[in-house]
């Protein structure tokens, strides 16, 4: 019997091929398009954002035109309570979040794979530019793609053996624009669709707002903006609009540019610096996963390491600690660190791992 | 049906509006299937217009009868009809008209006397559904046919699901206004019916041509009306037997799937509902997935109804009934047909104890977001 795939499609051109290239290879493909941001944004409908009518009848066009079983299904209850949620109170916590790498862990290779073994599905696939591969001792990898400038290796870090073993990135082998072609010569209608860059439940970009809409006033905290020596530069309408690093939207005025260095959840301060001041020695990684767990045997590895999605891996040390937590020390001063962001732990293309970055390590 | 159709396609191409001897063989055809319709429900064939389906048989009822009432606003109508009677009432609601929605029990029947409490000297139409559409729960019609004919309210029934399948006849029933639906005999989709008492009290909706009595302008979908009325015909005369063939299927049925999946639950009456339709709670599982995992094995059910994107959303008759979201998001409906065969009854209370069984393992619904 043909082995049974599961494939998530958003109705891009990504999934549309991984789709299509699955069916013409001979899998049992069903296709399922996630209905997981609420309705109520309306901007949600504009074409080319995630989960609108019409990326779904793209979805829907490229199943009939491979002539595979596909279905609409309804995550919003569980995109809500995982994502959404976790967005805002991460937020509100004085942290940046990741909503995509929480939506791969929570939905796409957790929520997802439920429903995937009720469908008796043997595979999940999806249109992620990331690679799997097998070496000879059996252990799966999660690898880069080729295509450097599209890798979302970042955003899959949590994957273990289990998911690998059963998880298919068709894509990770082609760049961007070896998938638009083959979507051309396949003949699907939406092979020069625009990608989309925003957040699929924030279209209009303004996360501020979005928070201020979900929490309620109480949770809201405004605050000072400081200098380095505590001087009050300026009030702020709540620590949900600063992330650590920025630069842009500080609202005060001062004669050389000024970064976010730190933010205090309790006082409300917001501590701005100079440039120079807000590098960091390396930074504490909690819920931390491995894709190879018995790495954790050492006490220490060497990595390079990812502290954001477009930022370069930076040459680390990790040290293990004794729960799920890790200390990665940067061979030279990093960037600022972004407490709430993915820390992913790289050696060459294999992602060995990561974590959720719990707070910087100054020196 | 089908050698009604294949006979058609042979010998006729005319537009019945048509002089020409094409166009009278043609009329000929059409009023022939208006004859046949008009049988399955004891009505004269002059009162018969043919329509697109069901979905434009209720809005031309409820948009007509508004439109032809002088100065009445009421319109008295129930919680759990099809949305093809509930958007035109929304749409009236919203221009001046006072809806009222009777609530069912929970079995999903709605009371005679609450509704002809609601009957008054303003009340312009009354509409409900011979047969619910998602439990089969059967009307009882007598009281209220008296009720609006009293007041001069008219009185507008929707048999797409009731008809062919109970014996439905409107001097028993008592209504002004019919639906029917041909796709629900087994016909193909896009044709449907209207019968329409009194001409006078309804004003039409399409105009343009004389067709239809004047009732319904537009060249008639002909083909669509000879299978209409071929597959009327046929479930006319098989109808005793057929219903209780398919009753006994669905207990049979129903029977199976209690003795393997505990605590499965039938909504709607046990005894005063469609023959043919069962509406179960599944404990424990999410019925979209109920739904998938069936139609990947070939037994096809539904759920509620499909939104603009395809998706199934909980049944609003069951939540009208009391069910929870939760229950209603884990229902199911299974449809039996007039073909069905003792042997597909086998395999669907196999398949579905053995899909049930699988999804409740894999996808708890203790695992789905509480919400």
């Amino acid at each position: 019997m043909k082995a049974r795939v599961l494939v998530a499609m958003s109705g891009g051109v990504d999934s549309s091929v991984a789709a299509a290239m699955l069916s013409e290879e001979g899998y049992d493909v069903v296709g399922v398009a996630m209905r997981l941001a609420p309705e109520s944004a309306p901007a949600s409908r504009k074409r080319g954002t995630c989960c609108s009518h019409d990326d779904f009848e793209d979805a829907r066009r490229v199943a009939e035109l491979m002539n595979f079983p596909f279905y609409v299904i309804d995550l919003r209850a569980d995109f809500a309570a995982r994502v959404m949620n976790n967005f805002v109170s991460e937020y509100l916590a004085a942290r940046t979040p990741n909503p995509c790498v929480m939506c791969n862990r929570e939905i796409k290779f957790d929520r997802l794979w439920e429903r995937a073994r009720a469908l008796e599905a043997d595979f999940i696939a999806t249109g992620h530019y990331a690679r799997i591969e097998r070496d000879a001792a059996g252990a799966f990898h999660l690898m880069r793609s080729v295509d450097e400038s599209k890798d979302q290796s970042y955003f899959l870090f949590m994957l273990g053996q289990e998911q690998l073993a059963r998880t298919l990135f068709p894509l990770g082998a082609m760049t961007k624009s070896e998938v638009r072609s083959r979507a051309r010569a396949l003949g699907l209608a939406n092979a020069d669709k625009p990608e989309s860059q925003e957040i699929c439940f924030v279209p209009d970009g303004d996360y501020a707002r979005f928070v201020e809409r979900r929490a309620g006033n109480s949770d809201i905290r405004p605050g000072r903006i400081v200098d380095n020596s505590g001087d009050t530069l300026g009030e702020h309408a709540g620590i949900h609009r600063f992330t650590v690093g920025q630069r842009r939207g500080l609202g005060i005025a001062t004669g050389e540019p000024m970064y976010v260095r730190a933010i205090d959840r309790d006082s409300g301060d917001v501590v701005v610096a100079l440039r120079n001041q807000i590098s960091s020695a390396g930074l504490i990684a909690e819920r931390v996963t491995l894709v190879d767990p018995s790495q954790r045997e050492h006490d220490e590895i060497r990595v390079e390491a990812k502290i954001r999605y477009r930022h370069r891996a930076l040459p680390a040390t990790l040290r293990f600690d004794d729960g799920d937590r890790a200390e990665v020390r940067f061979d030279s001063p990093g960037p600022a660190v972004t407490p709430g962001q993915a820390c992913v732990f790289y050696r060459g293309d294999d992602v060995l791992g990561g974590g959720f970055i719990e707070k910087a390590v100054l020196s | 049906m089908k050698r009604a159709i294949a006979d058609f396609l042979c010998e006729e191409e005319g537009n019945p509006a048509s002089v020409h001897r094409a166009g009278q063989r043609a009329r000929k055809a059409l009023e022939g299937a208006r004859g046949q319709v008009a049988s399955l429900i004891g009505s004269e064939p002059r009162r018969i217009v043919f329509t697109s389906g069901g979905t434009e048989s209720n809005n031309m009822a409820i948009f007509g009868t508004a439109l032809a009432a002088a100065h009445r606003r009421k319109i008295v109508s129930s919680m759990i009809e099809h949305s093809s009677v509930l958007a035109p009432l929304s749409e009236l609601e919203q221009r001046g008209f006072e809806i009222v929605r009777i609530a069912p029990d929970r079995e999903g029947r709605i009371s005679p006397d609450s509704v002809v409490a609601e009957i008054d000297a303003n009340t312009a139409l009354v509409t409900l559904a011979l047969a619910n559409s998602e439990v089969g729960s059967i009307l009882e019609t007598p009281k209220i046919a008296e009720a609006a004919s009293a007041v001069g309210a008219v009185f507008h029934l929707d048999a797409a699901q009731a008809a062919g399948r109970i014996a439905v006849d409107i001097s028993v029933l008592g209504c002004d206004l019919m639906t029917l639906s041909a796709h629900k005999l087994g016909a193909p989709a896009g044709i449907g019916a209207l019968y329409i008492r009194d001409a006078a009290r309804i004003a039409p909706r399409m105009s343009g041509g004389p067709q239809e009595s004047g009732m319904r302008a537009g060249t008639p979908n002909l083909i669509g009306a000879v299978a209409f009325g071929a597959s009327a015909e046929a479930a006319r005369l098989a109808m005793a037997e057929e219903s209780a063939r398919v009753a006994m299927f669905a207990s049979s049925l129903l029977e199976r799937l209690r003795a393997s999946i505990p605590d499965l639950r039938l909504n709607g009456s046990a005894n005063d509902r469609l023959p043919n339709t069962l509406n179960l709670t599944f404990p424990g599982v999410l019925g979209e997935t109920m739904l998938i995992a069936l139609d990947l094995e070939g037994v096809e059910v539904s759920m509620g109804s499909a939104c603009a994107a395809g998706a199934v959303e909980a049944s609003h008759v069951l939540r009208a009934m009391g069910l929870s979201d939760g229950d209603a998001r884990s229902s199911l409906r299974i449809s039996l047909g007039w073909n069905t065969t003792a042997t597909d009854i086998d395999t669907a209370a196999t398949t579905i104890a053995r899909v049930w069984r699988r999804v409740a393992v894999n996808e708890p619904l203790g695992s789905e977001a509480a919400s």
